[in-house]
């Protein structure tokens, strides 16, 4: 499991550094921190993201937006963002809802306050809102990563690193190289989400990422994956063989 | 100059006969009734009668009128057109339109039964146009009948005026012979006026033959009778040739006291004239101011008309006036009433927030007052390195500033709710989090109070509201709940879900609670607190107060229920769907 990477745009040092500060605690990689549009952008670029923090207000102007502005005209780049603020005035707040923020944060703030903004802001950025606030779920699927509260912090798993996922009633146990955890999905939404050129049903309670299948063994029901890991292969779902080009 | 004055003696006769005619027409009587008389057979027609009476009384145009009428029906008899035409003759005789006369005259038969007196009326005419001759025809036709035969007319008038044809002719011996005839006739009937006529005519007669001898005789006669007449005319004339007589005689004293008796006469005449002119003037003067009376009764009426308009104008413009100045007091009135209830509202705003401000500034005042005593003995204690010290005074110094920081929060939310300046967005929010958001600051302090919290909100809880305005209201009420719980107590936050529409969030605290009075107070709107028994823990109740107009923004509702000595239950109402 991976840290989540954040961009905090903010001019004002002190608040910056509580931002990180608590960010780090909650065991989040901060991407950079940036005081101006300018190094926003640069970072932006430069770094891998999953989320920015952005104060509205950057030296006086409302650089903020314009920075929003510039993430929104991403075409393939496009990130959750939020918006930090002070006690907003109504006219600053229409302007801002024009860029369509996925959360807002009001200073001061709390750690709570904080975590819960970037966990709402993913949750509906990825449109699969209550995933983490809700008491039977805590994963929300992206294309390219799984993004999981586990306890407290909140954390990434990139899908090509699993190998296999294996259901168990309410739960998944999610099989990657490195680790194995149990993350909080129904099967209906996890088969709904993920890629399905790369991950295959092979059972009632296995899905396999496709390129980490080593050997298939149809006599034996068997799926040898890499790692040592294997998965059970059901005559229902048998018809997987046929995706794959065989030598004949 | 003596031809002149002989002329001039003419022009008197010349009027005499003139004179004598009219005194025949008026003592026509005679005739006139022989006329009436005669003519009574013919009363059956209605026009003829009327004529009749009209010749009467000698209303000469409308006999004329009514013969007219009376010709132009064609069943007349030949005798009534007879008189018809004789009347009609007569009429135009007395008009003066002789040749009319004529005409009608002729129209009339021979044998008409006042033929002679129609050639009496000829021979005047001819006598008037000064054709003697033919005048002495006709009364020459006529001198021969008896006077019964006449029908009314005087044999003397007829001898009279012979003589005064024949006078004009120069034949004086004819004339003589005439005028003697009728004077004896005048005389033997002794009618005065014509004698002093015919004695007139006679002296003129001999004073044209300058037989002066026997014509002063008769003119002395005649200015005799005339003396006791009552006609100025007559007087008048036999003075003036009394003058010239006397005058002609070089008797000039004589003359100028006739001629003084002549202008006496005229001046009669005159002055009778001058009375009538004078009654004439006065008459038209009379009618003049009359007139003018009248006009001016016209202008004061016209005057006095347009002084009612006025009246009546003016009295419409006031009416008018009035009812306009009535609707405008009303108006004002109404007005006034609203300015006033106004004022009050604005003068109790106005001392609300007088109070406001100096319980805030109050409140400001003891907190950074306190900090300053509280850093003083801060730095003293480090010099003594007592360090356990030194983290309870820090930690109470942070306390006192939670404090004001709330209350400066709360002062900057209430000013932004007040001129609407706040965000505000209404949102799908999970009310477990939130709880837990705002509990977190107070963590230290529960911890520091031995206070025990306990959110036991389900994650599957959702309300709608705005964010920011529902943190502020659960930051007030956990606030209080914390202030007025005693070390040990606990603070419980849960809901109650009957309702299908509303999710009730109760805080419910251990504390010391709050008495009847308390309670109602902090509902009744617009109320703040004033610091009463608890000096150091009620506060200026801005934070209820911006509570309750959060609540009513988000479409919630808020009560309280509380028991002195056992806890506080504040409860708020928030909708459970997103209101339309």
């Amino acid at each position: 499991m991976e840290n989540i990477n954040v961009l905090v745009v903010e001019d004002k040092p002190e608040q910056s550094t509580k931002l990180v500060e608590i960010l780090k605690e909650n065991n989040f990689t901060i991407s950079g921190t940036a005081t101006s549009f300018r190094e926003a952008v640069d970072i932006f670029y430069a770094q891998n993201i999953d989320i920015a923090i952005i104060d509205i207000f950057l030296n006086g102007r409302p650089d903020g937006i314009a920075f929003a502005e510039f993430i929104d005209a991403q075409p393939n780049g496009l990130k959750p963002f939020i918006f930090l603020t002070s006690a907003t005035s109504r006219e600053i707040f229409n302007r801002a809802k024009l860029t369509k923020p996925y959360g807002y944060i009001v200073k001061p703030f709390n750690e709570l306050e904080l975590i819960y903004a970037i966990e709402n802001t993913i949750e509906k950025f990825y449109g699969q809102e209550d995933s983490f606030s809700a008491e039977d779920e805590n994963t929300i699927i992206s294309d390219d990563n799984l993004f999981i509260k586990k306890g407290k912090a909140l954390k990434k798993v990139n899908v090509d690193d699993i190998i296999l996922i294996e259901v168990e009633e309410k739960y998944c146990n999610i099989i990657t190289e490195k680790e194995k955890f149990v993350i909080l999905i129904s099967l209906v939404k996890i088969l709904d989400l993920l890629d399905t050129t790369k991950f295959y049903r092979t059972h009632r309670n296995f899905i396999v990422n496709i390129r980490k299948i080593e050997e298939i063994i149809p006599q034996d029901n068997l799926i040898l994956l890499e790692g040592n890991h294997s998965a059970t292969l059901s005559g229902k779902y048998k018809d997987i063989i046929n995706k794959f080009r065989t030598l004949k | 100059m003596y031809f002149a004055e002989k002329k001039y003696l003419l022009i008197l006769f010349i009027l005499a006969p003139v004179l004598l005619f009219s005194q025949k027409a008026a003592q026509s009587n005679v005739f006139t009734q022989q006329v009436l008389d005669k003519s009574t057979k013919f009363d059956t027609n209605p026009y003829f009668a009327k004529a009749k009476s009209f010749f009467v009384e000698k209303e000469w145009d409308s006999t004329l009128v009514y013969t007219m009428k009376e010709l132009s029906t064609k069943t007349t008899k030949s005798e009534l057109t007879d008189y018809c035409h004789f009347i009609r003759g007569i009429s135009f005789y007395e008009k003066k339109v002789f040749k009319e006369a004529i005409k009608e005259f002729a129209k009339t038969a021979d044998d008409f039964e006042f033929h002679n007196n129609l050639l009496m009326y000829l021979g005047s005419i001819a006598l008037e146009q000064e054709q003697f001759t033919k005048a002495i025809g006709y009364f020459k036709k006529i001198e021969t009948f008896s006077e019964q035969e006449l029908l009314g007319i005087k044999k003397k008038n007829i001898e009279h005026n012979i003589g005064l044809c024949y006078l004009h002719l120069k034949q004086f011996p004819e004339a003589e012979k005439y005028l003697n005839e009728s004077v004896r006739l005048h005389e033997k009937d002794k009618d005065t006026l014509e004698l002093v006529g015919a004695y007139g005519d006679l002296a003129s007669l001999y004073y044209e033959q300058y037989k002066d001898a026997e014509a002063i005789p008769y003119f002395e006669k005649a200015y005799g009778l005339a003396k006791t007449t009552n006609d100025f005319l007559l007087k008048q004339h036999t003075a003036n040739n009394m003058a010239v007589v006397e005058e002609h005689r070089k008797n000039y004293p004589k003359s100028i006291q006739y001629y003084k008796e002549y202008m006496i006469w005229t001046d009669s005449i005159n002055d009778q004239e001058k009375l009538y002119a004078l009654g004439q003037a006065e008459q038209k003067a009379t009618v003049e101011i009359k007139q003018k009376e009248v006009a001016v009764l016209k202008a004061e009426n016209k005057a006095k008309q347009a002084e009612l308009d006025t009246y009546l104008y003016s009295a419409i413009i006031l009416f008018v006036m009035f009812g306009v100045s009535m609707y405008l007091y009303r108006e004002k009135v109404k007005r006034n009433k609203i300015i006033n209830t106004q004022k009050e509202d604005l003068d109790e705003l106005n001392a609300t927030k007088d109070k406001l401000f100096s319980i805030v500034s109050h409140d400001l005042r003891s907190s950074v007052n306190a900090i300053k005593t509280s850093n003083k003995k801060l730095m003293t204690t480090i010099e003594t390195k007592d360090f356990h010290k030194v983290g309870n005074l820090l930690q109470n110094n942070s306390s006192i500033v939670n404090g004001a920081y709330n209350l400066l929060d709360n002062l900057l939310n209430w000013a932004l709710l007040q001129t609407k300046q706040t965000r505000f967005e209404i949102s799908k929010l999970r009310l477990t989090s939130i709880i837990d958001h705002v509990a977190y600051n107070y963590k230290a302090i529960l911890t520091d109070k031995e206070l025990k919290f306990e959110n036991t909100i389900s994650k599957k809880e959702v309300v709608y509201a705005d964010q920011e305005s529902l943190k502020i209201i659960l930051r007030n009420l956990i606030d209080n709940a914390i202030k007025f719980t005693n070390p040990n107590g606990k603070i419980t936050v849960y809901t109650h879900n009957d309702d299908p529409d509303f999710c009730q969030l109760i805080i419910e605290d251990t504390g010391i609670g709050m008495n009847e009075t308390t309670r109602l107070e902090l509902l009744k709107d617009t109320t703040l607190l004033a610091k009463k028994q608890h000096e150091d823990i009620i506060g200026t109740g801005l934070g209820m107060q911006l509570c309750k107009s959060m609540i009513k923004k988000n479409n919630g509702t808020f009560s309280i229920e509380s028991e002195l000595g056992k806890g506080t239950k504040m409860m708020v109402s928030l909708p459970k769907m997103m209101p339309s």
